[in-house]
């Protein structure tokens, strides 16, 4: 932000954007953006892009038969298969690897134009699952990036048009990228920008452009459908596709010179309405997709205020015209769509860290949470576009006579049987007392965050006792592979992630102890002396082990995390207290009574409401 | 946790969507994550269970039926009441819609599709200001009107089913372009 406005940081090449290319080469050199694009014809292996599109997917699931420069390393053990490896001969990358070389280097660009960098607001595609957004997340922990938030991309589009044009009203963001398509319907009014529903594709985008008219080239040169092409012909026809594509939102045909099988060359012609054709099916998908978001948020397209393009594929004629189409109406093209979403984040970014304009984002979870039932089917306990954050609470009940312990399956997804959803995490319950069989009653509690990541705990109601769960996710890398892909980037390994642990730590101590002297400034009056002295002392506490020269870094970053902890104890049941006076405020003064008067009247029933929720959702698994 | 105590609301069913959206948005300003960057661990945990408590809470209030059962709650009623199972005629109308429904869904007729969910949409309206004639007795007088509430909401259960299946169909039907 540059006085109050967003700015793009200028790439080397004077443009504001980065294309997401990383090239490997042979002696550990690293490239990033266009200088690593160079590499792609050379050494097509080596040279990734589109790493986005792998982003916690797995192995198995890999869009087998899909024409690619890039290799897959085979998995060498049943862990290996949770995530996608590039095979780059002499050894493999992962795409949050790739994904953070991509970051670092825009965390390069910004320090080297703003001397430093704070905490940092990553977009996402908002229909990412949450595999694809831990992934996210790990790449900007590998990156060395203080990640405040994981924003959605239409959102953030949403957010940098809204401030710009001071709009008001239902808007639509039809958001076509590279590889991933989103379509999202939101109301903005005062400041607040509320998600009503979004819907999309995952595997969907420019990308799949390029690819059709790659195919057609390859039948000119003689190949046939579906046979094996090198892995240098099939990155040069993709590239030569890229920009026939590009061009052709210019003019109305293109024409090329390829070599043909044999050395001799071919003219290739294409006509912006042949492109057209070849890209109607791809649009049909957006359009499936479009009409159950409008029917999520209840709204018909003429209900809709505006239609807000973003992605660099939105450029395409045939893509404005296909809106133009569905929508009714003639799409909003006044900000770049590559920059407009850049242009939010750094809004939100502003805002999150307290600078920027009063701006809040209400947004939603894309795909409905489930659990695995016995017969494989799957009940829903989040459904898809519910505000977030989110959560709900589910109870199991065990169904052998002294079972101590059993599995859930998280899944993900729209379909009625789990094995269609996406396994998001299985994880083990253990330590239930010895029980008959259906006594037990083991509540679960599904917390969806502001970033839209799960989290899961468990409880044993009948004797309150806590579970141990554990969860293992389906996908992506495990806490382990990531703490030693962080020690293989830093040059001296270990010491100097400890020596990072104690700046994290610190920064974090920092922050907390101004908080806390900030809210005992204002809300004192709610401690009584006890809690009071007691909050003191952890402060004087964790100032005093800040201070403190003569301890070894990882001595010295576990006193300030266990410092840290009995601060947060001290101030727990203020820190609810507080919580409920910011309710009482933001209710206003005369609904302070009703609320004390239904909270006194909703305690009599209170013993019902939990025996009824138990009843509903308890079920045998 | 009682809705109506969350979002500071009488428990009522004649309640305004915008007025539980209001409230969501006034909570939500003041408890949303993002006003809690920075801050400490135990706030921010504190200010996501409330959050989320809302973000629930106008969810139950927002949709007619959970509206209903987190009434019915507030005036004592408790799981294992009788069930009240809708007339045997509404019974018989219900089925025949839906075997229309999945002809009409088969065949991709969108305009009898159409018809249909128009036909079933004004069904529920209907019901919806009987429920709500049903709970103001109801709120008068628990015991008589009561089972009147159940067999009302038990017959907009089955025509919301009805809406989610003809939901289903329409999104497989061919695309308009």
């Amino acid at each position: 932000m540059r006085d109050d406005r967003p700015t793009a940081l200028v790439t080397c090449d004077g443009t504001g954007l980065l294309p997401s290319v990383v090239y490997y080469g042979k002696h550990g050199l690293i490239m990033v953006g266009n200088s690593a694009k160079a590499h792609l014809q050379s050494e097509p292996t080596r040279t990734i892009d589109s790493a986005k599109r792998y982003m916690g997917r797995g192995y198995d699931e890999q869009l087998a038969g899909q024409l690619s420069h890039l290799r897959l390393a085979e998995p060498e053990s049943e862990a290996d298969r949770k995530v996608v490896r590039f095979d780059l001969g002499e050894r493999s990358v992962t795409p949050v690897e790739v994904s953070a070389e991509i970051l670092k280097s825009l965390k390069k660009s910004a320090i080297d134009q703003l001397t430093h960098v704070g905490g940092v607001v990553i977009t996402v595609p908002a229909y990412f699952d949450e595999a694809q957004r831990q992934a996210t997340k790990d790449a900007g922990r590998l990156a060395g990036l203080d990640v405040l938030r994981l924003l959605n991309e239409p959102t953030a589009a949403a957010l940098a048009y809204g401030l710009d044009k001071n709009t008001q009203g239902t808007y639509a963001v039809y958001d076509l990228g590279g590889g991933t398509f989103d379509i999202t319907i939101l109301e903005l009014q005062d400041g607040v920008f509320q998600v009503r529903s979004t819907g999309g594709d995952s595997a969907l985008g420019g990308d799949d452009f390029d690819r059709v008219i790659a195919a057609r080239m390859l039948e000119a040169m003689g190949f046939d459908p579906g046979a094996t092409v090198p892995s240098d012909v099939v990155a040069l026809v993709l590239s030569v596709a890229r920009e026939i594509k590009h061009s052709l939102s210019q003019s109305t045909t293109a024409e090329v010179k390829l070599p043909a099988r044999g050395g001799n060359e071919v003219a290739f012609a294409l006509s912006r309405d042949e492109l057209a054709t070849l890209a109607a099916p791809l649009l049909a998908r957006t359009e499936l997709a479009s009409r159950r978001a409008l029917r999520d948020a209840g709204l018909t397209p003429a209900q809709i205020e505006g239609v807000i393009l973003v992605g660099g594929s939105t450029r395409m004629p045939a893509v404005r015209a296909f809106v133009e189409k569905v929508f009714g109406q003639v799409p909003l093209t006044d900000l770049d769509p590559d920059l407009v979403v850049a242009y939010g984040a750094a809004i939100s970014a502003a805002a999150l860290s307290g600078q920027g304009e009063d701006v809040l984002l209400l947004d939603v979870l894309p795909l409905s949470l489930g659990v695995e039932t016995m017969g494989g089917g799957v009940d829903k306990i989040l459904p898809r576009n519910l505000s977030i954050p989110a959560g709900a609470r589910s109870t199991f009940t065990t169904y052998a006579d002294n079972q101590t312990g059993f599995e859930v399956h998280v899944v993900q997804g729209e379909r009625e049987l789990a094995q269609d959803c996406r396994s998001l995490a299985r994880f083990k319950i253990t330590g239930i007392p010895p029980m008959p069989a259906g006594m037990a009653r083991l509540e679960i509690e599904f917390q969806v965050d502001e970033n839209n990541l799960l989290h899961v705990s468990a409880r044993e109601t009948t004797t309150g006792i806590e579970q141990s769960i554990d969860v293992t996710p389906s996908y992506g890398l495990s806490e382990d592979e990531i703490e030693q892909m962080l020690i293989d980037a830093l040059d001296h390994g270990e010491q100097d992630l400890e020596a990072r642990r104690v700046a994290d730590a610190r920064v974090e101590a920092e922050r907390v102890l101004l908080a806390t002297e900030k809210s005992l400034r204002d809300d004192a009056s709610l401690l009584d002396p006890s809690e009071l002295a007691r909050i003191n002392t952890a402060i004087a506490d964790l100032h005093a082990v800040i201070e403190r020269t003569r301890l070894s870094a990882d001595v010295k970053a576990t006193h300030i995390n266990s410092r840290l902890d009995e601060l947060d104890d001290a101030t727990k049941a203020w820190a609810g207290r507080r919580m409920n006076q910011a309710i009482a405020r933001a209710l206003g003064g005369q609904q302070l009574e009703q609320v004390a008067h239904s909270v006194e009247a909703a305690r009599g029933v209170d013993a019902h409401v939990h025996e009824h929720e138990q009843n509903r959702s308890g079920r045998r698994i | 946790m009682d809705p109506f105590a969350t979002l500071g609301l009488p428990p009522s069913f004649d309640l305004d969507v915008r007025t539980i959206a209001e409230r969501k948005l006034a909570l939500s300003r003041a408890l949303h994550p993002d006003r809690y960057v920075g801050r400490p661990a135990g706030e921010r945990r504190a200010a996501l269970s409330k959050a989320l408590e809302v973000n629930e809470a106008a969810r139950q209030l927002s949709n007619p039926i959970t509206r209903a059962e987190a009434v019915l709650l507030t005036l004592g009623a408790v799981n294992d009441e009788t069930p009240h199972a809708p007339s045997q005629a509404f019974l018989m109308d219900i089925l025949e819609l839906r075997e229309d429904l999945r002809a009409a869904g088969r065949a991709h007729e969108q305009a009898k599709l159409d018809a249909l969910v128009q036909q079933v949409d004004a069904r529920k309206a209907e019901t919806l200001k009987r429920l709500s004639v049903a709970f103001a007795d109801a709120q008068r007088n628990q015991y008589a009107a009561r089972p009147v509430v159940h067999q009302l909401l038990s017959e907009l259960r089955y025509l919301q089913r009805f809406s989610d299946e003809a939901e289903a169909f329409l999104d497989e039907m061919p695309l308009a372009l």
